[in-house]
């Protein structure tokens, strides 16, 4: 926190606050990031830590720090920054749904799983929002959120679903974390986790349980003239939309449905529907707030676990695993997660393709887990 | 000139596709996607995939064009890696393929595929 403003080191804290409420702009910013930066020293909080992982780099009191940017309908990227930190609202509604979207996509990994931004050490959430003309898509570029205008035909503006903004937030978690390979069943993982987050991100913002979220992916994406009520459900994959332009939702919701394509880099877009229902159905069976226990267990596999060439059955077997250690072998929790997957056709310790974990992390044989599960008896 | 052209990918997933032959368009716009083809340097590209790792949430282009004049040639393309004379092509064909599947609502199955 050194060298960013000369508040930072001389002014005391009952005087930083009263910039922050009489002041606006650069000024209260300053003074802003000043106290947190010392909330930072003085009290360092508990990381979300599974045994035998690392530890989180960052550890400390976070701040937000958001610009938007408007492409102005061109190609250039990031823009024209037309809203940072601390500004009002704008007029436009796409800046201000990039703004608080990317707010609340920082709360949620922030107040549930403590970790400070997408890199875990507090980088700067950017987004463009008006990018090219017509654009019918959202997507993180590595570096920066990208959002179109849409078409007005089939689509709004991509803003305007709090969960696709989540999602693509995701992807740069993801990017920073397990890094998991954009193709086949490894990309169709990564396109499940941020739909997980991106979903949990909205269930969040409207303190809903897992039993009363409805579990779409971006609704109010399609213009009224679209049969459809948003691009998935994480619920009942394949039932989305069903239109004579945009054709039928493709998700599977099993294993014995799954796409093989070369398309859309193998189809990660259809076959992320059967992790999408694998989370459904062991947060409504874990019951409460999604984001606690199941998205915990995700989260801490996700960031510890998942080595980048991870398939479903790797990841039905790092989730289970990291259920027992968060929450104990036999656990009610790990019990969910063992059923959600084996719902979807994907049985606990079968052949896995993943590769060893490369963090070098000591991982328990699940021979051993699946020992202390509480199976039903066979009647 | 057949043109066989596809896009998947984007955070909707949705496949949009086209087949059409300029023969049967008329004039005016054979002629133009003629010489959209021409300035997107099309068969001098090189036949297979190109274009940069994929990256999420982006758009994948596949397009086959066979021409008397200028032979066949395939390739598929990730969003990133368009190259800029590529662009008005790739924009006018996805236009078409979207007219297209709205012609088919109208008409009944068409050229378009659904996902």
């Amino acid at each position: 926190m050194t060298g960013r403003h000369p508040l930072h080191c001389i002014l005391p804290p009952y005087m930083l606050k009263s910039i922050c409420s009489n002041s606006s702009g650069a000024r209260q910013r300053a003074a802003l990031a000043s106290i947190v930066g010392t909330a930072r020293m003085r009290s360092r909080r508990q990381a979300l830590v599974i045994p035998g992982a690392k530890v989180e780099a960052a550890t400390l009191a976070a701040v937000k720090l958001r610009r938007v940017y408007t492409a102005e309908n061109g190609p250039a990227l990031p823009g024209r920054l037309v809203r940072q930190e601390g500004d009002p609202p704008s007029a436009d509604p796409a800046v201000n749904e990039a703004y608080d979207g990317a707010g609340s996509t920082y709360d949620l990994f922030w107040q549930a799983y403590e970790r400070d931004s997408l890199d875990g050490s507090g980088m700067a959430l950017e987004s463009t929002v008006h990018y090219e003309r017509a654009y019918d898509n959202a997507f993180w570029d590595g570096k920066q959120m990208v959002y179109g205008d849409g078409d007005g035909e089939l689509f709004n503006r991509f803003t305007a679903a709090l969960d696709v903004i989540g999602h693509e937030l995701t992807h740069g978690v993801t990017q920073y974390t397990s890094n998991l390979n954009y193709s086949s069943q490894s990309g169709a993982l990564s396109e499940s986790y941020s739909d997980v987050f991106g979903s949990l991100v909205k269930q969040k913002q409207r303190g809903q349980a897992a039993s009363e979220a409805d579990w779409l992916v971006g609704q109010g994406l399609f213009t009224t003239k679209v049969n459809g009520v948003a691009l998935r459900s994480m619920k009942e994959p394949g039932t989305a939309y069903d239109d004579p332009i945009l054709g039928k939702d493709p998700q599977p919701a099993h294993m014995r449905d799954y796409v093989v394509t070369l398309e859309d880099n193998g189809g990660v877009h259809v076959n992320s529907g059967i992790p999408n229902h694998a989370f459904f159905l062991i947060a409504v069976a874990m019951g409460g707030y999604a984001w606690e226990k199941a998205g915990k267990i995700w989260y801490a596999a996700g960031r510890d676990r998942f080595p980048s060439n991870t398939d479903f059955q790797g990841a039905a077997d790092l989730t289970f695993q990291v259920a027992g250690e968060l929450y104990g072998g036999g656990s009610d929790e790990q019990q969910a997660v063992q059923y959600g997957w084996e719902s979807v056709g994907i049985t606990i310790g079968a052949q896995s393709q993943a590769q060893p974990n490369p963090s070098g992390c000591s991982v328990v044989p699940l021979t051993a887990l699946r020992a202390l599960i509480r199976r039903p008896v066979a009647g | 000139m057949k043109i066989d052209f596809d896009r998947s990918g984007g955070v909707a997933g949705m496949r949009l596709a086209l087949m059409l032959d300029t023969e049967s368009l008329p004039v005016d716009e054979a002629f133009h996607i003629a010489k959209l083809v021409e300035g997107a340097g099309f068969f001098e590209l090189v036949q297979g995939f190109s274009g940069a790792a994929p990256a999420p949430d982006r758009f994948e282009y596949r397009l086959t064009i066979e021409s008397q004049i200028w032979g066949r040639n395939a390739v598929v393309l990730a969003e990133s890696a368009v190259p800029v004379e590529m662009r008005p092509l790739l924009d006018h064909l996805t236009a078409l393929a979207m007219r297209g599947a709205r012609l088919d609502n109208a008409d009944g199955p068409g050229e378009r595929t659904a996902p």
